[in-house]
């Protein structure tokens, strides 16, 4: 057993724990965040990604310990103290980009980091930053059409 | 206003993006452990040996589990999913059915890959797994039947001994005269189509969370379950409760696209009430590709005669579906592929003998287009290969084919598989590919693609169109009960998985009950809101949940305007209700709200009812549709080929598409464009591989590909609507259509790009090294 000490959406989450614990792991059964999805722990799917340190992550790929001392950011932690939605989070609403939801959070903290450094509304390059992250719902259409709509309204 | 037929913003989203779904992996209960399971590594074999003592002894593991100890506690499957098949469809269609048993954990013999052999429980799943490893398993290995022609030759090996020949069903059906439609047709052709083996692949992968309460006695099952009622039928049958004490609860679920009932979702149950503790099982993705039910798989032998103008006479066709080592559904695959053979098209002699044999590979079940998509993909390829041999162009051979408007409802002249005479009931097949070739631009394609052929360029164009029977019984509920706060709660037994019912359904109640969805909460996913349900796949839940919402609905307001005649002591034909009150027609000030009337009706001695009314604002009406509707759809792919490769792009792609009533357009197009891509990723991508020893090849998302944002274009849908007449608004199923034709219409699309290369597609998925093969073949061949 190990101790850690991670940042989880800006608030100490300080735990013993075996060193395999995979970081997804970590946030869903330590700190109790399950909003991070596990859709296939080898790194294809994209449902479990997170931000550590601002940077998309796959958490299953991670162990916790890999994170000790850093800031991860999970899908339950972008809305405003107050919940007012995050504008991606509006954005994925609005359009209609999600069905079932399992793949959402994972699309969303990618679609966060493309947003926060500037994302084009070229429909190409969407595609290409989103083909990380797998959706068997929607069909991409509208996730594309909400990206496009943020990186229009950001430009 | 009126709410049906507008997009209204879906309420379950709210919980979705910002991370509070209640998916089954979310689920944490006190003193809960994790099971994982044993499966078998060998395709077919006996157990010669089991010891879990090792695994036992492991610090944290709390049990393990082998077929054993489930010996007068767990009964084994012996029915399939549909308990009947409809007895005049059995004997018109001289249908075999073969009943077998099968094990919740393999006793003696292993069928296939992946059968469960053993459980570990464990105080948490890292321990479950390290006790996996601590099991010693020595299997003798028997010969392994690969593929459904092997299973069926004299002297292969015999897997269950209540199916002789390893034939589990067959069945014909026969209308007009074949024989003397092909000996007088001008023309016949004859090919062998393959369907490949594909997975549902949910993002989602299955689970189960299991509580059983000695106090009570109820069991309660968290599950990814389209069919909460069902489960709760089986479990309780399987582990001898009474159905009341099994409680199924199927709350956000992570897409579902197929399934049925699983071991696992009794096995779980049955070690919470073992263990008396809560028990987790989550699947892991090699788990979920290997061992959640495929899809797809067959072989057909098919042929079509036809006339010297194109007029298709008659069609031939004898298929084979590799059907794994059990079958739960029966014939719902097969007779699915048989009753859309004839697809949009007036083919009046029609022959097919379908087979189902076993073989040592996962079930082949019904998955998101379910038999579907495997008929359009024959008879859209054999449309476009009757075109090619007369030298015309496709649309024209549609054209000449197509079932006219005029010729509606159309009877196909066989049962469906209800038993019900297969009629499709409404729709304009001509009119739809018209206005998918004009959306398209298909003339004006037509014209570019000969200039960018000069360029080197092999683009091409493909259609496909299908029907669906949709919205399949027997039955959806609805019980609306308006609140003592005059809130209207909803709640059906066809629980979603992406499907937004929790909006579509508040939209049909507000309309008939004249209130706002905001006024309405619709909850579904629980076996104990409503006795019966069937749950949702088959493009069934808007017909038939639709129509039980609103059939409840209007129960509902009657009672509601006769409780207010009661009170307001006014006839209830001078009584009208606008924004959740109810009042004389022009005398507003007399209004009583919904909790007014809640008030009146309530069980109380100033209960204000009209003579022998009962007491509450409530109803219950159950939906039996008298058989399915026909949804149709026609889609058109514009395809980029790399001849050097056998890359695919598909640039663009066309629907339109007839569901009859449109409940809300922003959800039915989502189902649409979802279906689209689904079926591109079986066009070109999916397949499980098997090898001839029933191994799985490529059971992880690295080499089985779903289709990402980067490999599909975006996806242009219209509808048109013709109403059902066969369910009260004129709705018809809009689920899995999207996934029927894209195979078709790419494969279709591609062997047009390469002319005037003459290739042959009868195979899918059309990977890269399919087509570069069949490229290089026909480059081979002398002019």
């Amino acid at each position: 057993m190990q101790e850690v000490l991670l940042s989880v959406n800006g608030s100490e989450v300080r735990a013993h724990i075996e060193p395999r614990l995979t970081l997804a792991d970590f946030l869903r059964d330590v700190a109790g965040l399950t909003g991070t999805h596990l859709g296939c722990e080898h790194g294809v799917c994209g449902a479990c990604t997170v931000l550590l340190d601002g940077e998309s992550v796959r958490s299953c790929l991670l162990l916790a310990v890999q994170a000790e001392g850093r800031e991860v950011t999970t899908i339950e932690g972008i809305a405003g103290p107050d919940g007012s939605l995050h504008p991606v989070q509006e954005a994925f609403t609005s359009h209609h980009a999600l069905q079932c939801g399992f793949c959402t959070p994972g699309f969303i903290m990618t679609v966060l980091e493309y947003v926060n450094e500037g994302a084009s509304p070229d429909e190409e390059e969407i595609r290409q930053r989103i083909s990380g992250n797998l959706c068997r719902c929607t069909g991409y259409h509208n996730i594309v059409r909400a990206i496009r709509e943020l990186a229009e309204g950001g430009s | 206003m009126t709410y049906v037929g507008t997009s209204v913003p879906r309420r379950e989203d709210h919980r979705l993006i910002t991370g509070r779904g209640n998916y089954v992996a979310d689920m944490r209960l006190s003193g809960m452990a994790e099971a994982a399971i044993l499966r078998s590594p060998i395709g077919h074999g006996t157990i010669e040996r089991l010891d879990v003592s090792r695994a036992r002894r492991l610090p944290g593991v709390v049990d393990v589990v082998v077929a054993g100890d489930l010996e007068g506690s767990v009964d084994p499957f012996t029915r399939p999913f549909y308990k009947r098949v409809d007895e005049k469809l059995a004997e018109t269609t001289k249908v075999v059915m073969r009943p077998y048993r099968a094990q919740v954990l393999a006793a003696e013999r292993v069928f296939r890959v992946g059968e469960p052999v053993a459980v570990v429980v464990a105080e948490n799943r890292y321990i479950a797994e390290d006790a996996l490893e601590a099991i010693e398993v020595d299997y003798e290995p028997l010969p392994v039947l690969a593929n459904a022609e092997d299973a069926l030759k004299d002297g292969a090996v015999q897997l269950h001994p209540e199916v002789p020949g390893n034939l589990h069903c067959s069945f014909e059906v026969h209308v007009g005269d074949v024989d003397r439609a092909f000996a007088e047709a001008d023309h016949r052709i004859a090919t062998r189509i393959k369907i490949g083996r594909s997975v549902g692949s949910p993002l989602e992968t299955r689970g189960a969370v299991a509580d059983y309460s000695e106090v009570t006695g109820e069991l309660t099952l968290w599950a990814t379950q389209a069919r909460p009622h069902l489960l709760r039928t089986y479990i309780s049958e399987m582990l001898h409760l009474p159905e009341d004490l099994v409680r199924v609860i199927s709350h956000d679920m992570g897409g579902s696209f197929g399934g049925g009932i699983y071991n696992e979702e009794i096995l779980i149950p049955h070690l919470a009430m073992r263990l008396r503790r809560p028990i987790r099982w989550i699947e892991d993705r090699r788990e979920n590709l290997a061992n959640a039910r495929h899809s797809r798989d067959q072989i057909h032998d098919v042929e079509l005669s036809f006339t010297s103008d194109g007029t298709i006479t008659g069609m031939r066709d004898r298929f084979l579906c590799d059907t794994g080592a059990y079958n739960p559904f029966g014939l719902t695959l097969p007779y699915n592929t048989a009753a859309h053979l004839r697809n949009e098209f007036k083919i009046d002699n029609f022959q097919v003998e379908a087979i189902c044999a076993l073989t040592n590979k996962r079930d082949n079940t019904p998955v998101r287009g379910a038999g579907r998509t495997s008929a359009t993909f024959v008879i859209d390829r054999m449309v476009d290969m009757v075109a090619d041999f007369l030298g015309r162009d496709p649309v024209e051979i549609r054209r000449r084919n197509l079932i006219a408007a005029s010729m509606m409802p159309y009877d196909m002249g066989m049962l469906y598989r209800d038993g019900a005479d297969m009629v499709y009931d409404s729709g304009d097949y001509p009119a739809q590919l018209e206005r998918v070739l004009e959306n398209i631009g298909y003339d004006e394609f037509r014209l570019e693609q000969q200039q960018l052929r000069a360029k080197g360029r092999h683009v091409g164009i493909g259609i496909s169109n299908h029907v669906e029977g949709s919205g399949y019984g027997p039955h959806e509920g609805a019980m609306i009960r308006v609140d003592r706060t005059g809130h209207v709660v909803v709640h059906t037994g066809a629980n979603p998985h992406g499907q937004s019912h929790e909006t579509v359904f508040a939209q049909v109640c507000a309309d008939a009950l004249g209130v706002t969805p905001d006024d309405v909460t619709v909850r579904a996913g629980d076996t104990a809101l409503i006795g019966h349900g069937a749950g949702t796949f088959a493009s069934r839940s808007a017909v038939t949940a639709g129509s039980a919402v609103q059939g409840a609905a209007i129960k509902v307001r009657k009672k509601l305007l006769s409780v207010a005649g009661e009170v307001l002591e006014v006839s209830t034909e001078d009584l009208t209700i606008e924004a959740g009150r109810v009042f004389p027609k022009g005398v507003p000030d007399k209004a009583l709200t919904f909790a007014e009337l809640a008030e009146a009706a309530a069980p109380t001695l100033r209960a204000r009812l009209p003579a022998g009314a009962d007491h509450g604002l409530e109803a219950t009406f159950y939906f039996v549709p008298a058989t399915v509707t026909f949804s149709s759809g026609t889609h058109v792919a514009i395809v980029d080929v790399d001849r050097e490769t056998g890359q695919v792009e598909v640039l663009r792609y066309s629907v339109v598409d007839d569901c009859g009533l449109i409940l809300n357009p922003m959800v039915v197009d989502g189902q649409q464009q979802g279906g689209v891509v689904h079926g591109i990723g079986n066009a070109l991508l999916e397949e499980i591989v098997y090898d001839e020893q029933g191994q799985v090849l490529n059971a992880s998302f690295m080499d089985y590909l779903l289709p990402t944002a980067s490999d599909v274009p975006n996806i242009d849908v219209e509808h048109v609507v013709y109403l059902s007449p066969i369910n009260p608004m004129g709705i018809k199923g809009a689920g899995e259509g999207g996934a029927v034709s894209p195979p078709a219409a790419i494969a279709n699309a591609i062997v047009d790009a390469l002319k005037p290369l003459s290739i042959a597609i009868t195979e899918m998925p059309i990977t890269p090294e399919r087509l570069w093969r069949l490229i290089r073949r026909a480059e081979s061949e002398p002019g």
